[in-house]
This record gives structure tokens, C-alpha cells and sequence, in this order.
């Protein structure tokens, strides 16, 4: 039996089917609004392009899972609660939930739909799963991004769900739902309007052989002629302080995990999710193919190449994250 | 945290591509002095054509609101401006032209951009592409191209009719992988002689301003 499911992004039907045939188990996919944590322009699937894609999945034996994972704005989660039940009618196999009222409104309406909690609940101690688990009936739930691989298999002890963690993609280095640096800067967040550093906000300029990255009213960074670029998100910025510039919080870099297989099979984590429903299908279909090579050559004990990704990752670097961070 | 950077390398050109640049800039270069009488009547067609065999991809774009994109490629005479919303269209257009954004790469970048064979933000993190003005146009329309699976060969083979069912692609593949493999030594010459060529009829247009 394989040691993890892998869990893949698809912001468009056609990313879809490059996942589902480039080795995904199950593929995670947000409407076209703003109940999910990657509105882009352009980006996300139609009611329609839902169940299309489910049948594409179920018919190669995959799953499809539908994430509502921002947080209903007062008084008006309409928009919310018909995601929940266009999911279930579409034919997803679970939907993937953070707002405490949302997961009751989707327990009772949908006693049937399998429940996962989304990174966005930022969910990180067993008394809080426990309380999910009971309350609702959630059955998986997603890690955040902040716990060292210690904390998890800890955890995973502790809890009689299954856990999902991160292995690929862009890092969100703070605990998910709670940051407020791209409220503060654009009025937009990802929590609420499901967008952080928003495109609209975002501006790219050239300075004779310099790139400047900003958003709104601040400048994020400055690269040089020969140095690779980053997308201006607020935490990856390169500030002065002390006349000194540095990334003060993170670099522009991707989380690459793939070397820790080991470990998180160890901790007991049950599944594997690639970040990035916002990326194109060209790179959901090399980056699913190479984690599917690995998880593949893992579980018949073969040794695997954890850096084949290098090429793809944002500033073309990656970190473990916090699996491994010695914190500053 | 493991902090090994990596090289910056330049995307792999196919031979298939390197004649698709070539072509496009012999084509710009021969139709400029004409000013968009020869070219404008294809770019329509090629529109038009798109337009039918993508509806999902126009009807996204056209979600995008009324914008003109300035795609620019560096290794071309000319860029071209497309215009999303409710009626798209193409022209070619100097590279000066102010747009709502502007995305400039190399021709066969571009191409594989629309396609969706090459992964954007990678040529954008490696510096390959150049993205200006309004960076939500421009994701926008990243998404609603990569939504869709375009294809040159066949999205306009139907252009030409019955000539597009004749078995030519295997042999103008082979031939575009003879020429890919001898292209440093066959058309760099040309290559030059189109940018002599370029900078004589620039200094004719300047002649005439
Ligand atoms: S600014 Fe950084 S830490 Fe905050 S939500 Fe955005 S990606 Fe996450």
C-alpha cells in the first residue's frame, strides 16, 4: 500500500486532467468567487467545469476535493453555503473547511460530505481537532505550515484523524488565517477576500537593470540584472532596517519536503498536498509527476531525487520550511 | 534553511519554435512597410478562429473587462497589441505603444506561453519574462489562456483547408530538427541579414517622419 496520498492544486479543468494524469490521488479545486483562498482573476472553475472535472477524476478512479476555505463575511454567507451544496451536488468527494459556522452549516445540510479542515483553521493542538472532529465530523484535517516535523508526529499520536501536511510548493511562513500584512497593505486578505498581495495591487518596474516589485504603496523588492525575481507577497520582502536590506521574514523561496518522506511517514502523516492552485498546467504537471516519482520510488525503497524541483521554485530556491527551521 | 540558488537558464527552444521566429519575423519585416493592409486581414482570421474553437478561453478573457495587452517580443520587428472584452482583437503595433499591461519575452517564450507549455511564473522568476502596468490583466489572462488547450498546428492547420490534411507534419517536423540542429550555422546569416534589412527600413521610416 502507498505510503501517502498526494494531494494536487488545479486552479482550471485543464490543470485538472494534467494532474489526474501526471499521478495525482486526489486533486483540490475553489470555485470562481471568493469563498476560497486563491481568488485570482481568470482563475477557478464554474459550477459546470466542477462536475466535468469529477467525472474526468472518478473516471481514472481520483478524487476531487472543493475548498470553501475563506471566512463568510458577517450576515452574508449566501455565497458560502451554495459552494457547500454545489460541491455536493457536482459530485465532490469532500469539501475543505476553516469557518467554524460553515462547517456547521455543511454537518447539517450535508451529513453525507466527508468534512476536511482547511490550514486556514491554523488548527495545531489536539484539544482543537478533537473539538472539530466532535462537533462536525471532520475526518482529515490540514496541518499549518508553522509546526516542525516533531510537533507532528506528536500530534498525529495524539489525534484519531488523518493529517494532511504541505510537501510542495509556496510557503506561507505565518499561522494561516491569522495573518493581516495584506490587509494592511491592500485592504484585501486571503482570509476574507481569498487573496494575498493581491495582482491588482501588484506593480512591476524596471530601473535601468533593476526590477522593482511593489504593492500598493510599498516596495516589496528590488532585484538585481542577474539575480532570479519573486512575486512581491508582503512576508517575502526585502526591507531595510538598520540600513540594511534583508528578507526580514522569509525569502522568496518554494517549501520542497521531499526529502523528509521519511520522516513524515514516521510521523504518521496520511497524506501529501502541493501548493499552487494558482500556477499554470505545465508545472502542476511537472511538479505532480516528480513528487509522483518519488512517493513512488519511497514506498519500493528506492533512493529518489528530492531536488528535482529546483527549477521550478519561486526565486529558485526552496526550504524545508518549518519542518527544519532554526527560527531567527 | 537550505538556500542553494540556482542558475539562471535560459528555456529550451525547440527547432519547431526557432522556425515559428524566424518566420514571424521575415512575415513582420516584409509586411511593415504596408502598415497592417497585408497582416491585419490574418491576425483577424486568426482571431476569429480561436474565438470559435475556445469559447470558454474568450469568455473568461472577456470577464477581464475592456484592456489592451501590449504582448512584446524581443527577438521581433513589431509587438502586438491585443485587446480583451467584449470584442478581442490583434494588431501589430510598435513596441512603444502605450497598454493596460505589457508582457515581453522571446517569441518562442510567448508561444509557449500560450500554449501552456512552459510554466509562467518560472520564466518570470528566471527573468525570461517581463511583466509591466497592470499585473492583474496580465495573471488574468495567463489564466484564461491556460484554462484551454491551445495548439498552433492544429488550432490554425483549419486555415488552410484542404492542405492541412496532408501528412506534412512529421516531414516539417524532421526538417525543423535538421535546421534546429544546423540553425547556429544556417540562419544565423539570415538572421543578420533580416536585422540589416530592419534597420534600413527604420531608417527609411525615420526618413520619413
Ligand atoms: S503575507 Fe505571507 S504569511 Fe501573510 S498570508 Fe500572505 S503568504 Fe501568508
Amino acid at each position: 500500500m502507498a505510503s501517502f496520498e498526494l494531494i494536487c492544486p488545479a486552479g482550471t479543468l485543464a490543470a485538472l486532467r494534467a494532474a489526474v494524469d501526471a499521478g495525482a490521488d486526489s486533486v483540490y479545486v475553489g470555485f470562481r468567487d471568493e469563498t476560497n483562498a486563491r481568488n485570482f482573476p481568470g482563475l477557478n472553475f464554474s459550477r459546470k467545469e466542477l462536475a466535468q472535472g469529477v467525472a474526468y477524476a472518478h473516471a481514472r478512479g481520483k478524487q476531487v476535493f472543493v475548498a470553501i476555505n475563506t471566512y463568510p463575511t458577517a450576515g452574508n454567507a449566501g455565497a458560502w453555503h451554495r459552494a457547500v451544496d454545489d460541491a455536493a451536488d457536482n459530485g465532490a468527494d469532500a469539501v475543505i473547511l476553516a469557518d467554524l459556522g460553515l462547517l456547521d452549516y455543511a454537518a447539517r445540510s450535508r451529513p453525507k460530505l466527508r468534512l476536511h479542515l482547511s490550514v486556514q483553521a491554523s488548527a495545531a493542538n489536539p484539544e482543537a481537532i478533537g473539538l472539530y472532529r466532535d462537533a462536525f465530523g471532520v475526518r482529515r484535517v490540514v496541518l499549518p505550515r508553522v509546526l516542525t516535523i516533531n510537533d507532528i508526529a506528536k500530534l498525529t499520536s495524539e489525534i484519531d484523524i488523518d493529517t494532511e501536511v504541505f510537501v510542495f510548493g509556496g510557503m506561507c511562513p505565518m499561522a494561516e488565517g491569522r495573518c493581516s500584512l495584506s490587509s494592511y497593505a491592500t485592504g484585501r486578505s486571503p482570509n476574507r477576500n481569498g487573496v494575498c498581495s493581491p495582482a491588482s495591487h501588484v506593480r512591476y518596474e524596471t530601473r535601468g537593470s533593476k526590477l522593482v516589485s511593489r504593492l500598493g504603496a510599498f516596495t516589496i523588492n528590488t532585484f538585481d540584472e542577474e539575480e532570479p525575481a519573486g512575486y512581491p507577497t508582503l512576508c517575502k520582502g526585502r526591507f531595510t532596517t538598520h540600513d540594511k536590506a534583508s528578507y526580514l521574514f522569509e525569502e522568496p523561496t518554494s517549501l520542497n519536503a521531499l526529502h523528509l518522506l521519511p520522516d513524515l511517514k514516521a510521523a504518521g502523516v496520511k497524506a501529501l498536498k502541493i501548493e499552487g492552485r494558482q500556477r499554470g498546467k505545465a508545472y502542476i504537471a511537472e511538479v505532480v509527476s516528480a513528487c509522483r516519482l518519488a512517493l513512488d520510488r519511497f514506498d519500493r525503497g528506492l533512493p529518489y531525487d528530492a531536488t528535482v524541483l529546483d527549477r521550478v521554485t519561486e526565486g529558485g530556491k526552496d526550504t524545508a520550511g518549518a519542518y527544519g527551521r532554526a527560527w531567527r | 534553511m537550505d538556500d542553494r540558488a540556482n542558475t539562471r537558464r535560459p528555456p529550451e527552444r525547440t527547432p519547431e519554435r526557432t522556425i515559428e521566429t524566424v518566420v514571424a519575423r521575415l512575415g513582420l519585416t516584409l509586411a511593415q512597410p504596408l502598415g497592417g493592409r497585408l497582416i491585419q486581414p490574418v491576425l483577424d482570421l486568426m482571431i476569429s478562429t480561436l474565438a470559435r474553437r475556445h469559447p470558454d478561453a474568450f469568455e473568461r478573457m472577456a470577464e477581464l473587462g475592456e484592456a489592451d495587452l501590449l504582448v512584446d517580443p524581443s527577438d521581433l520587428p513589431a509587438a502586438f497589441l491585443l485587446h480583451v472584452g467584449q470584442k478581442p482583437s490583434l494588431r501589430v503595433v510598435e513596441r512603444s505603444t502605450v497598454a493596460t499591461a505589457r508582457v515581453r519575452g522571446a517569441f518562442a517564450a510567448l508561444l509557449d506561453l500560450f500554449e501552456g507549455r512552459i510554466d509562467g511564473d518560472a520564466l518570470f522568476f528566471s527573468r525570461d519574462l517581463t511583466i509591466e502596468g497592470d499585473t492583474e490583466l496580465v495573471v488574468g489572462m495567463r489564466n484564461a489562456l491556460d484554462g484551454e488547450d491551445f495548439d498552433i498546428a492544429e488550432d490554425f492547420g483549419s486555415l488552410f483547408g484542404p492542405l492541412a490534411r496532408l501528412p506534412l507534419r512529421r516531414p516539417l517536423t524532421s526538417l525543423a530538427g535538421v535546421l534546429g540542429n544546423l540553425h547556429e550555422v544556417l540562419l544565423a546569416p539570415a538572421l543578420r541579414r533580416l536585422e540589416q534589412v530592419e534597420r534600413r527600413l527604420g531608417r527609411l521610416e525615420e526618413g520619413k517622419r
